[in-house]
């Protein structure tokens, strides 16, 4: 084809001669002018985009990848368990003492001497550990107990931690738990094949105990928590599994994975011991405590969640039912994940980089117990044992959506990627619109009039756009965030919270209106259409919509659920934030943001408990929604305030 | 506007004073193998138990740094702080001096904006607070600026060559001081024109120069007794021994390479930096403060081990050249591009190093985006800066190239 050759190779020359510019000029302006007049629909349609991407997660038909085992060496289930009944009887009289000390109220060092007790006995050196914490909403106490055993033919430079909290992460004791961590020491220790050190850590309450011993076994401190030294201590913690089992018996495994700050474990941590459940134990896994939709209760469950006035043969299509099974587990792990919550004790080991999870007992009337929760645990531990290095980093970024299915970080980011390049074209549109303004000639008349064919002529011009005073709104309401923040973490406020939450939030709402009364008697507005100087109300806009999108596609690399929440609650708002031609209607739009940005502080039980989360354990949520969240939806309210 | 002035140098002194200094003292951002606090006093001690510096891999600083640290400026605590805030405001100063001169005035309105925004730029002062010693880099480029923009030769010589000693890099800026000595540092971006002095001339300027750059280089070996010290900081620049991380562009390429091709790559890569000098020089011959200006940028974003303070030098200097702004082509998405690169840089390298569940890619990912920022500042400066000749041009008229 030696044509097609020729044309190529004039086509190149033709764009690279200079004497070309001119169409290059016409083409890129005509793609400008496409584009402006466009970027209206532009926006809209990646907002729809992305929001119908982030519904379209759970569908069936986007389906996932089946899950599989990254890491060859883990071969999990491929050993034979010597865990027995003899074990489960062992673990039926620890359940006995356990029941007993519960019923006699026993306090946290009493219950802490009888675990040490019990493994002394054993022979695995055991101590305990006490800490208090303090955070706005009190003091907690309590005693840890823990006991480590040294691999007897490696060197203790790597651990394995099995763990039981003393409450459970439904509202119950977790004696079952605690009693297969204390029978698990007396059999596991029996055996030689260990590369890794086991360290049993049974911690009191539920995530404070928990939190004080790993924090002191790597040596971080915190200036409101007193805990003792550990007298033992042994290597680099590779794994954890935690333990919870707070019913009689059970029927399935739930698998617990979110950790602090939206962190996840290495999915072939999971994936393990989903296999190894099925394949050793022969107990089904499921994720959390939501039952798979092919079985009678999960399918009635998923049935609850959709509204009666949807027609029968819809409700109970198969997909549809699917659909909304699979949107239960991503919607849990994003409610996790983007309040920064660990869902349950598991969930304070990955900042150490720690893979771990709880394996969850669902509660019920049978048919699996300490038999199968042994075999499983045994076998789990056995795989972690096997790995000579660290799980490969590929790994952490995952959306579950059924236990065997997971999306790729490819299927999902994209969804809040959209919405904040949405957001990024709109500010980049509003920046352009405050710099350009299309003026009306009047004084070309006599041409215009020989010519006959106008009247007047439109012509662009531009105009200064000074941005310190919108960066100084944007600046003071981000300060004035983080004063927010600092009144929601005190101690005076936490007490008298139910009265003092309203008056602060329409003190706070009632700022801006003050700044704004002041300043337009002060000065008085500028003409609305100044061709000279962009009014401010676009340049706040311009700029409050970059930064919302900035930090929805930084985050989403970071904690997607977290993207995703924010992408929601900027994404419309934000897009539709404008100057409207009255004041009154100014003023009401101002309302609903104020009502956007503040109206969380309603609710106390959330608020104070995102303060115990950053207090205790270090959750950004707190000063996220302060210091980010409530000032860039204030600053659109205050775009509705200025003059157009 | 005096008012920004004091809350700058306030906030700067907080800062200072601040447990922020520990907690950023090893960031790989802020500090590179070559700048590095803890390296050097570990050279330092090293040097004063008589065991020789240069002999390990640790320690890559100039002597000059060694001997002036080990004998008259404090190197820990809170003096040290104090000082690194001093070594700053003395870059501010200089700032506001080369401004005064490029201006032709006394004082202006803008001298306290200018020192402020210089003092409150986040990629001079977070440097600053590791008590990176590219700090010390960044004010010793501006004095020898300002001297060169004052006319004054000797010390402008001789503070570039005291910056070439400790980071060879800056021997770039050595050609447009030169021109700048020879002329003006007064803008003449509107009405470009050759070169006026004839360029003999500069020939007494550079053998000042190497005259300078000669005993100070003897005075080095002096005080390390030897010449070991030309390979492990010199040659640290070339041959690029030390891959930990930084914000610039060498590192990741160079641990990703075949040993064989080593070398060859190290040669392109040095040569690369080389080869802007003459172009650029050539190109703004008419106003070599503005040449200097763009070297500096080039200088930030290919140097083998930047650290923020580069960048953030270079974009302190736009404050000078304020007759560009109204030509700059895309000012907003440069900005934006700065503020994603400085999101992502932190946080990408945490999640590789810290929590490990991201990789080297991550952090190279976010390296580009921070060159590409950068890049992009550069190019937008360099158009304005000729655009500015052109001037208000007919609505229907387009410039194409300048």
């Amino acid at each position: 084809m030696p044509s097609l050759a020729v044309r190529v190779r004039s086509r190149i020359r033709s764009a690279l001669s200079s004497g070309d510019n001119g169409a290059k000029v016409r083409r890129r302006r005509k793609l400008t002018a496409a584009l402006w007049s466009n970027l209206a629909i532009l926006r809209v349609l990646l907002l729809v985009a992305g929001y119908a991407w982030m519904l379209a997660l759970p569908s069936p038909q986007l389906g996932g990848s089946e899950t599989y085992i990254d890491e060859n060496a883990l071969q999990p289930a491929q050993v034979n368990t010597y865990w027995s009944w003899g074990e489960v009887r062992r673990a039926d009289d620890y359940l006995a003492e356990l029941e007993a000390l519960r019923d006699r109220n026993a306090s946290s060092e009493e219950r802490a001497r009888y675990f040490v007790d019990e493994f002394t006995k054993l022979g695995v050196p055991a101590s305990t550990q006490s800490y208090s914490i303090r955070s706005s909403l009190g003091v907690s106490r309590g005693v840890n107990a823990y006991a480590i055993y040294t691999a007897p033919r490696a060197s203790g430079t790597e651990a394995i931690v099995i763990s039981a909290s003393w409450l459970s992460l439904t509202d119950g004791y977790n004696l079952r738990g605690l009693s297969t961590v204390l029978a698990l020491s007396a059999f596991l220790t029996r055996y030689s094949h260990w590369s890794k050190d086991l360290i049993f850590v049974l911690s009191d309450s539920h995530l404070d105990g928990m939190h004080a011993w790993l924090s002191t076994y790597h040596g971080s401190t915190q200036s409101n928590m007193q805990a003792d030294e550990l007298e033992l201590s042994s290597g680099v913690i590779w794994t954890a599994l935690n333990l919870d089992y707070p019913g009689h018996s059970f029927s399935h495994l739930g698998i617990f994975r979110e950790g602090l700050n939206g962190r996840l474990p290495n999915q072939d941590l999971l994936n393990s011991v989903r296999v190894i459940a099925h394949h050793t134990a022969g107990v089904p896994v499921i994720l959390y405590d939501h039952f798979d939709s092919s079985e009678w209760p999960g399918r009635q469950d998923v049935l609850k969640l959709i509204p009666s006035w949807v027609p029968q043969p819809i409700r109970e299509h198969r997909d549809v039912i699917e659909y909304g099974y699979r949107a239960k587990n991503v919607f849990r792990q994003m409610a996790y994940q983007a309040r920064g919550r660990a869902s349950g004790a598991h969930g304070l080991f990955h900042q150490y980089r720690i893979d771990a999870v709880t394996l969850f007992a669902v509660p019920s009337n049978g048919p699996h117990g300490f038999y199968a929760l042994g075999r499983t645990v045994e076998s789990t531990l056995r795989t972690m044992n096997n790995l000579l290095e660290r799980l490969h980093a590929s790994f952490f970024f995952y959306i579950l959506t059924t236990p065997g299915k997971f999306l790729k970080i490819g299927m999902y980011l994209p969804s809040a990627v959209l919405v904040a390049v949405a957001l990024m074209f709109g500010g980049m549109g509003e920046w352009v619109s405050a710099g350009w303004v299309e003026i009306v000639d009047d004084d070309g008349g006599a041409d215009a009039k020989e010519s006959g064919k106008q009247q007047k002529q439109k012509r662009w011009v531009t105009r200064s756009r000074d941005v310190v005073p919108a960066l100084g709104i944007m600046i003071a309401t981000h300060v004035g965030g983080a004063l927010l923040f600092l009144i929601l973490s005190s101690r005076w406020f936490i007490a008298q919270q139910a009265a003092l939450a309203l008056p602060l939030m329409l003190l706070l709402a009632a700022i801006p209106l003050g700044v704004q009364l002041i300043f337009t008697d002060a000065y008085p507005a500028p003409a609305a259409a100044s061709s000279t100087a962009a009014p401010l109300s676009l340049l706040l806009k311009a700029l409050t919509l970059c930064l919302a999108s900035t930090l929805i596609s930084v985050t989403s690399v970071l904690n997607f659920s977290l993207a995703a929440l924010l992408a929601v609650v900027f994404g419309a708002p934000l897009s539709l934030a404008g100057a409207p031609a009255s004041p009154t209607a100014g003023l009401l739009r101002y309302v609903e943001y104020a009502v956007l940005a503040l109206g969380w502080l309603a609710h106390g039980a959330q608020v104070r408990e995102a303060v115990w989360q950053w207090e205790v354990l270090g959750v950004w949520f707190a000063p996220l929604v302060c210091v980010v969240y409530a000032p860039i939806m204030l600053q659109a309210g205050i775009v509705a305030l200025l003059p157009p | 506007m005096a008012f920004q002035l004091a809350f700058a140098v306030l906030l700067r002194l907080g800062l200072a004073l601040s447990p922020l200094r520990l907690i950023l003292k090893d960031d790989d951002l802020l500090s590179s193998p070559l700048t590095s606090h803890s390296r050097l006093r570990e050279g330092i001690y090293l040097f004063q138990h008589g065991i020789d510096p240069y002999s390990g891999g640790t320690f890559r600083h100039s002597p000059l740094f060694l001997s002036t640290f080990a004998t008259v400026l404090p190197s820990s605590g809170v003096v040290c702080a104090l000082l690194w805030l001093l070594v700053d405001a003395a870059g501010a100063w200089a700032l506001v001096q080369i401004w005064r001169a490029r201006s032709r005035l006394k004082s202006s309105r803008r001298d306290e904006v200018i020192a402020a925004t210089y003092l409150l730029n986040p990629y001079i002062f977070l440097p600053s607070l590791s008590l990176s010693t590219s700090t010390f880099e960044t004010t010793l480029h501006l004095i020898s600026l300002m001297f060169a923009s004052q006319g004054q030769a000797s010390p402008a010589l001789l503070i570039l060559a005291i910056s070439t000693n400790l980071s060879l890099p800056s021997l770039m800026l050595l050609p447009p001081t030169m021109l700048l000595l020879l002329t003006d540092p007064v803008s003449h971006l509107a009405s470009p024109k050759p070169f006026p002095a004839k360029l003999t001339k500069t020939l007494p300027l550079l053998v000042e120069f190497l005259a300078y750059f000669a005993v100070l280089v003897l005075a080095c070996s002096l005080v390390a007794g030897g010449w070991g010290w030309i390979e492990s900081t010199w040659g640290a620049g070339i041959l690029l021994p030390d891959l930990t991380p930084n914000p610039g562009l060498w590192w990741y390429f160079f641990t990703e390479m075949f040993d064989y091709f080593r070398p060859f790559f190290l040669m392109v890569f040095t040569m690369h930096l080389l080869i802007y000098v003459a172009p650029v020089c050539i190109k703004y011959q008419h106003d070599p403060l503005y040449a200097t200006f763009l070297l500096l940028g080039i200088i930030a974003i290919f140097k083998p081990y930047p650290t923020l303070s580069d960048p953030g030098l270079f974009l302190s200097l736009i404050a000078l050249f304020p007759e560009t702004y109204p030509h700059l082509r895309y000012p907003i998405v440069t900005t934006l591009l700065h503020l994603h690169a400085a999101l992502l840089l932190p946080l990408f390298h945490h999640l590789w190093l810290a929590t490990g569940t991201g990789n080297a890619n991550f952090f190279y990912a976010s390296t580009l985006v921070f060159g590409i920022a950068n890049g992009g500042a550069l190019l937008d400066c360099a158009w304005a800066g000729l655009r500015v000749a052109i001037g208000e041009a007919d609505e229907r008229w387009v410039v194409l190239q300048e």
